[in-house]
């Protein structure tokens, strides 16, 4: 495997990254002076992809939601019945994994015998092994972590919501599935999907820490188990997604002190050309809209609307994306008319060029605290290049960002027809 | 600037420079509420910046900089607190020199507010009152946070740690602008002041700027408050409270009488990791990886204090099971029943997790200011040697003394 390496002076930051026979995306980035390394071993697979055609069939494959979390649970179980974590433990690292809407991700970070635990890594994300006694034993523990889920009133907003949004997307179903999904998963499915999607032309390797990126392409070298990539893509199914939402509201109630509201709009322009540079206008656009220093953030908070959890949010893949705005408030409807009050205002008298110069510094200051953390860093930029954007792109998109562009983007993006709120009030009390 | 220590650490790899005060209180019942919401008064507007959208955008002018006010508690300490963090002055377009007035700002929070017919502004305070009110009633929200909060206040009834940082609701209520000015007036003098920052600054220039800042204050002497150890005293105490939720929460508390400067403090570090930190404890690999009965199930230390205290998120009907198979581990370390590998794990867990303190600067703060309240002054590399030195018949030792102290748990209306 070549390695090739790019270099950033600027923020101080380089890369060496390059492709392995086998398909794996390889990239290593050395940070000077870090106690703590970190690597993560994703897949281009997240609970989106139930529905798909493994290359080489012609028919459709549909598996039980929830599945490729349960599989990430899984892929903990070895075929000598040794125990994963027990490796990293006796090495000093700290493991985990994680599954999102379109990544698994398996992970450690450690201050030392970093080769070792990489070479641990490696072996155990390409050692699958599942009998019906493991797969059983599992229902209980994620069974748990459901129920968990079901007691969380910022996943219920969150989930709500996107059931506003979606009127087909499967991202609006939960990640870890339902107790009926989970109770379909066998040993044989989750083979079928680790056939498919843990196939290494669909992954990819970060390592960041003060390493040296020859060793550690040579640990990967040596840890790669088969090298046949795909040649035909993995086709996944989504549903054709209308522009307009599902609806426009959604309450449920539960034990929580006060009333919490997830607002937000619906991204219609999925498959515009530059990701990195439609994340930079619309992460303005949050800041100069909803941000503290904003009209809007001064009218609410100083109106007793809202207090300091009111956050704003963008969140965006190749194929949907929305924002979303958070917060606690007495009165959630009035919040959410306030808003599309200060969308309306806006639409007829325009942004603030003088406010965009200002924020446009606060995204300078984000992307150089997105590089301090290595797990953070490695983390975005695993994430990015799974939906085909380079993160150490950034400098030029940002510089490409025109004041013309976010006001385009604003026209856009902020139409009060694609909004929806979603509500948890407290339960009554006698 | 007697009661300000300024404590530079500099952290070159890193892109940010953090900037932590700890102010130090005594946390008791009649200051809790007060302490609860001054820093989130101060941080509305200071003679630098008059309003909150002032200081808004001077923090946006500084690449979005961030400034935190909030107020945490370790043990009987009550730590009003101001978090920030700016990026190093070299990624600054024009090289401006962000960290000093980042400080500077903090500084003019502290020790300059907007007042207003002697008092701090009515509409301001009455904003924060709401506020910390409701900081104070969503404690309930996270319900694993909820019951651990709950074992703790239960376990520690009429010790000054039941009481909450957040302060209570008639607390809350009962404070007015005047008065909550004359207690910030006498607090902001008459307390230790801890600055922490970790990055990359000039600190005589720093030091400069706090001299500046704080001329003309007239300090009074001040200490760090000190935390008596929780003492198990009776029966086991049994808590149950109900519900509308879907899992139960079980928290259980064990009294192991350690002090902080204790030698065996750091047995008792190994301990817990053995027991319930980390995938390779007793508790993830029995409660969850056995009996299949939690998706969490873990512990940790309130070191303060002396207590251990398990959490696990269960089905309501197997309470008897996780509660029996907790207490049947923490048995098995009582007997001597510890692999190598448990040891191993255990002490390099806790020596990895030292280590990575020294790329984090909000690690490093809570670190540094820990080991302040805690009146040891250890560094890093100290800890390392000291976790790394623990045997297992240290481990075995210090178990004993862990006692089964309350039992909470969080259940359904119908259970």
């Amino acid at each position: 495997m070549e390695l090739k390496h790019k270099k950033n002076s600027a923020v101080g930051e380089e890369i060496f990254f390059g492709k392995h026979p086998s398909g794996l995306d390889v990239f290593i980035i050395p940070k000077k002076g870090y106690s703590k390394s970190y690597a993560i071993f994703g897949t281009n697979y997240g609970s989106v992809d139930s529905d798909f055609i493994v290359p080489g069939e012609k028919d459709e494959t549909h598996v039980p939601d929830g599945i490729a979390h349960y599989l990430e649970h899984k892929m903990f179980d070895q075929p000598d019945n040794s125990n994963v974590f027990d490796k990293f433990s006796r090495l000093g690292a700290n493991a985990n994994a994680f599954t999102s809407f379109n990544m698994t991700a398996y992970l450690f970070s450690a201050t030392q015998n970093v080769k070792e635990n990489l070479a641990v890594l490696l072996d155990y994300v390409q050692s699958p092994y599942f009998t019906d006694e493991t797969v059983e034993k599992e229902r209980g523990i994620i069974g748990q972590e459901i129920r968990m889920y079901d007691d969380s009133d910022s996943w219920k907003v969150f989930f709500n919501f996107l059931n506003c949004l979606y009127k087909n997307h499967p991202v609006k179903k939960e990640i870890a599935g339902t107790i009926d999904s989970i109770s379909r998963i066998t040993p044989e499915l989750l083979y079928r999907c680790y056939g498919t999607f843990y196939n290494l032309s669909n992954m990819a390797l970060v390592v960041a820490g003060d390493v040296e990126p020859e060793e550690i392409a040579g640990v990967i070298e040596a840890g790669i188990k088969k090298t046949e990539p795909f040649t035909e893509e993995i086709r996944r199914i989504y549903p054709e997604e209308p522009d307009e939402t599902a609806s426009n509201y959604a309450e449920q109630t539960m034990s929580v002190a006060m009333p919490m509201f997830m607002l937000g709009f619906k991204d219609t322009d999925t498959d515009c050309g530059d990701l990195l540079k439609k994340s930079i206008e619309v992460q303005i656009l949050l800041k100069m809209l909803f941000g503290k220093s904003s009209r809007l953030y001064k009218q609410l908070y100083d109106g007793g609307l809202i207090n300091a959890t009111f956050a704003a949010e963008y969140t965006m893949q190749p194929d949907y994306a929305f924002t979303s705005v958070e917060g606690q408030s007495g009165d959630p409807k009035l919040v959410y008319d306030t808003v599309i009050k200060e969308i309306n205002r806006v639409r007829s008298e325009g942004l603030c060029e003088e406010d965009y110069d200002r924020v446009k510094k606060v995204l300078w200051g984000t992307y150089i605290r997105s590089l301090n953390d290595v797990e953070d860093m490695a983390s975005e930029f695993l994430r990015m290049h799974f939906m085909g954007v380079d993160y150490f792109d950034y400098c030029r998109a940002y510089k490409s960002v025109t004041f013309g562009d976010v006001k385009k983007r604003f026209e856009n993006h902020f139409v009060p027809e694609r909004s929806a709120l979603s509500v948890i009030k407290p339960v009554e009390r006698e | 600037m007697e009661n300000i220590n300024l404590i530079y650490v500099s952290l070159e790899q890193i892109k940010t420079t953090t900037i932590g005060v700890y102010i130090h209180r005594e946390l008791n019942e009649a200051d809790a509420s007060k302490n609860a919401v001054l820093p989130y008064v101060l941080r509305r507007g200071c003679k630098l910046c008059p309003d909150s959208g002032a200081i808004e955008k001077y923090l946006e002018n500084l690449y979005g900089a961030q400034l935190h006010a909030g107020v945490v508690n370790m043990g009987d300490d009550q730590i009003m607190r101001f978090e920030a963090q700016t990026i190093q002055d070299k990624y600054a377009a024009g090289g401006e020199p962000l960290t000093e007035d980042l400080l500077r700002l903090i500084l003019s929070v502290m020790f300059e507010p907007v007042t207003e017919d002697g008092g701090f502004k009515k509409s301001t305070v009455e904003i924060e009152k709401k506020n910390a009110k409701e900081r104070i009633a969503s404690v309930m929200n996270d319900k694993r946070v909820y019951a651990m909060q709950r074992c703790m206040e239960e376990m520690c009834a009429g010790e000054s740690f039941a009481i909450s940082c957040r302060g209570t609701i008639d607390g809350v209520d009962a404070i007015d602008a005047a008065d909550l000015y004359d207690y910030y007036k006498s607090a902001i003098v008459g307390s230790v002041i801890d600055i922490y920052v970790c990055g990359s600054a000039d600190e005589e220039r720093l030091r400069a700027v706090i001299e500046e800042k704080t001329f003309g204050a007239e300090f009074k002497p001040a200490k760090i408050p000190a935390t008596p150890l929780h003492k198990k005293s009776g029966d086991v105490k049994r808590v149950t409270d109900r519900m509308e939720v879907t899992q139960g929460k079980l928290s259980i508390g064990f009294s192991a009488d350690i002090a902080p400067q204790s030698k065996d403090m750091f047995a008792l570090m190994v301990m817990n990791s053995v027991f319930g930190a980390g995938a390779h404890s007793k508790l993830f690999n029995n409660v969850r990886e056995k009996l299949s009965l939690a998706y969490y199930a873990s512990s940790g230390t309130i070191k303060q204090k002396g207590i251990i205290v398990v959490n696990a998120g269960i089905e309501f009907e197997n309470f008897q099971k996780a509660y029996d198979e907790t207490l049947a581990q923490l048995e098995c370390i009582q007997n001597g029943e510890i692999s190598e590998l448990e040891y191993k794990s255990a002490v390099s867990f806790l020596v990895n997790a030292y280590e990575a303190i020294k790329d984090s600067p909000e690690q490093l703060h809570h670190f540094l200011a820990d080991q302040r309240v805690s009146g040891t002054n250890y560094d890093i590399d100290y800890c390392k040697e000291k976790i790394s030195a623990v045997t297992i018949d240290d481990i075995v030792r210090v178990s004993k003394r862990a006692e089964l102290d309350t039992v909470y748990f969080l259940t359904g209306e119908g259970e």
